[in-house]
């Protein structure tokens, strides 16, 4: 069966994008597997951020029950491009400016790839291997959308591991209670399990012609993309220069994760690279300093901790945020008041 | 109609947002250090409630959802906000602040050509 090619013109605020696909293509992907830089955050249905208005044609809903159509005005027409796929020939408007990707900039496109290694980190945090059928660029601090087969929609997960021309992406992933994807991988064993992914996603990037002193602040998996960005900034000898400050926040130490990766980079990185684990409900055991010694521990929420370390050295930087919204909610209102500007404010939420 | 009162200059601390309800309508007092804005409840992106997204400090209203900036001061979006916030008119006597409320402030989108028409029928039907 072939199937049939439909044109999904785009109106968006400042000019409008004509895009050929299938009813299989979901309209967010197909946009930017065009290298058209329509608006999203999650790419995976619950922020909303990719709302459109369909104008004329039909689509088709491929998650109903989305938790990021609480954003939308469905008697107008309102849809999430992440999740929806043209039907027919269909005319879509976009409110906000949307612009096509710098040259150069890592467009996303569906790829196929295999779990190559498993390996659990903590109670509850896995460690998973993906080798891709293709290479693929991406840079530091993006995430990819991962679907396996029998789970129904694609999760985003960030990449840890930073080189160009990949071969094999590494994630980590944190149990969530009742959560579909996260509960499937402690329970089952997904060595050579082959997925789809599409990517990669997402603008909390690093590159080292930023020139800028870098602040990480992480909770839990959310370290993945701050691993990312080290690799990278420790690949490139940034840190000879510019300030690294790291911030990692886990409950406890049983929690914790990555201590002697971030205990390598910062011995590689040097003086300049503060590495500091935040712990929410203990205060840092004696024996982890001793067994850590080139890390910092400290108690309390992790932007809290990260706000009375850093004091006023905001000072030509920009912030790297990921993790659970909360988090990010907080360290954005803390940066803002250590006057950030927002375009310094890069952010994940695992939403 | 008129200015109403809404609250006591007290309630609202530097760089506070507080929703208050006046006849029914629920609007913002933001108070930026150097005077009073008073604002309907929701961003005008993507109606997060201001009072729990919003972040006041230098004169500058941030919403955490996407990072769209107001200036208090100038009343005008900045950064990358692509739509204005709408104000309703307030003041200060003496220890109280007013507000200039004649009906709901709603933003272009939310109240589209089409159902304009559509209720100007149903009022205006046979
Ligand atoms: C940008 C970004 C990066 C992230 N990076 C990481 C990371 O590095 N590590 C990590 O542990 N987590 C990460 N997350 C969170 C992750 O994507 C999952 O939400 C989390 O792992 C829980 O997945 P789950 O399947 O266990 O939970 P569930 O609650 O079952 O599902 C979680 C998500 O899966 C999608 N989904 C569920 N059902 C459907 C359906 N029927 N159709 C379509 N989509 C569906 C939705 O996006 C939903 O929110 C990230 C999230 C985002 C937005
Ligand atoms: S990008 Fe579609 S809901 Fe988040
Ligand atoms: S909802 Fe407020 S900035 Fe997007």
């Amino acid at each position: 069966m072939t199937t049939k090619t439909l044109n999904i013109q785009v109106n968006a605020r400042n000019r409008a994008y004509a895009l050929d696909g299938t009813s299989n293509d979901k309209i967010l992907n197909l946009g930017l597997s065009n290298a058209v830089d329509l608006p999203y955050e999650c790419g995976s249905g619950t922020c909303g951020t990719c709302k459109a208005r369909l104008i004329s044609g039909e689509i088709c809903d491929q998650w109903p029950e989305a938790p990021g159509r609480k954003f939308l005005k469905l008697k107008k027409g309102e849809f999430l491009m992440c999740q929806c796929a043209a039907k027919t020939d269909s005319v879509i408007e976009v409110e906000s400016f949307v612009h096509t990707m710098e040259a150069g900039a890592c467009v996303p496109a569906p790829l196929k790839g295999r779990i190559s290694s498993v390996k659990l980190l903590t109670p509850d945090v896995i460690f998973l291997q993906i080798a891709l059928q293709q290479t693929v660029d991406f840079d530091a601090g993006q995430f990819m959308l991962v679907q396996f087969p029998e789970i129904v929609g694609f999760r985003g997960w960030s990449m840890v591991n930073y080189e160009r021309h990949a071969k094999t992406l590494d994630f980590v992933i944190k149990k969530k209670p009742g959560g579909e994807l996260s509960e499937w991988l402690f329970n089952n064993n997904c060595d050579g399990v082959e997925v789809d992914l599409f990517g990669p996603m997402g603008n909390a990037t690093f590159y080292s012609r930023l020139a800028k002193n870098i602040l990480c602040i992480a909770g839990g998996s959310g370290i993945a993309g701050i691993m990312s960005i080290l690799s990278r900034a420790s690949q490139d000898g940034y840190f000879s220069q510019y300030n690294g400050d790291v911030f990692f926040g886990v409950r406890t130490m049983k929690d914790a994760f990555f201590l002697d990766e971030l205990s390598v980079l910062r011995g590689e990185c040097g003086e300049k690279l503060n590495i500091t684990i935040a712990l929410s409900e203990e205060a840092a055991p004696d024996d982890a300093r001793t067994d850590y010694p080139l890390l910092t521990f400290d108690q309390g929420f992790v932007h809290e901790v990260a706000g009375r370390h850093m004091e006023d050295r905001y000072q030509n930087l920009r912030a790297y945020l990921a993790g659970p919204p909360p988090l990010v909610n907080g360290s954005i209102g803390m940066l803002l008041r250590a006057r950030v500007t927002t375009d310094n404010i890069r952010y994940d939420k695992f939403s | 109609m008129s200015w109403k009162k809404v609250c006591a200059v007290a309630e609202v601390p530097e760089n506070a947002l507080e929703k208050f309800e006046i006849d029914g309508i629920e609007i913002i007092i933001a108070n930026y250090g150097s005077g009073f804005r008073a604002f309907p409840p929701r961003c005008p992106h993507m109606e997060e409630p201001l009072c729990d997204s919003g972040v006041l400090f230098d004169g500058m209203l941030t919403c955490t959802k996407h990072l769209w900036q107001w200036d208090m001061a100038t009343g005008e979006r900045t950064g990358i906000a692509e739509k204005e916030l709408l104000f309703y008119d307030v003041k200060q006597e003496g220890e109280d602040i007013y507000a200039h409320v004649e009906q709901a402030l709603v933003y272009e989108d939310d109240d589209d050509d089409e159902e304009e028409e559509d209720d100007d029928d149903f009022f205006n039907a046979d």
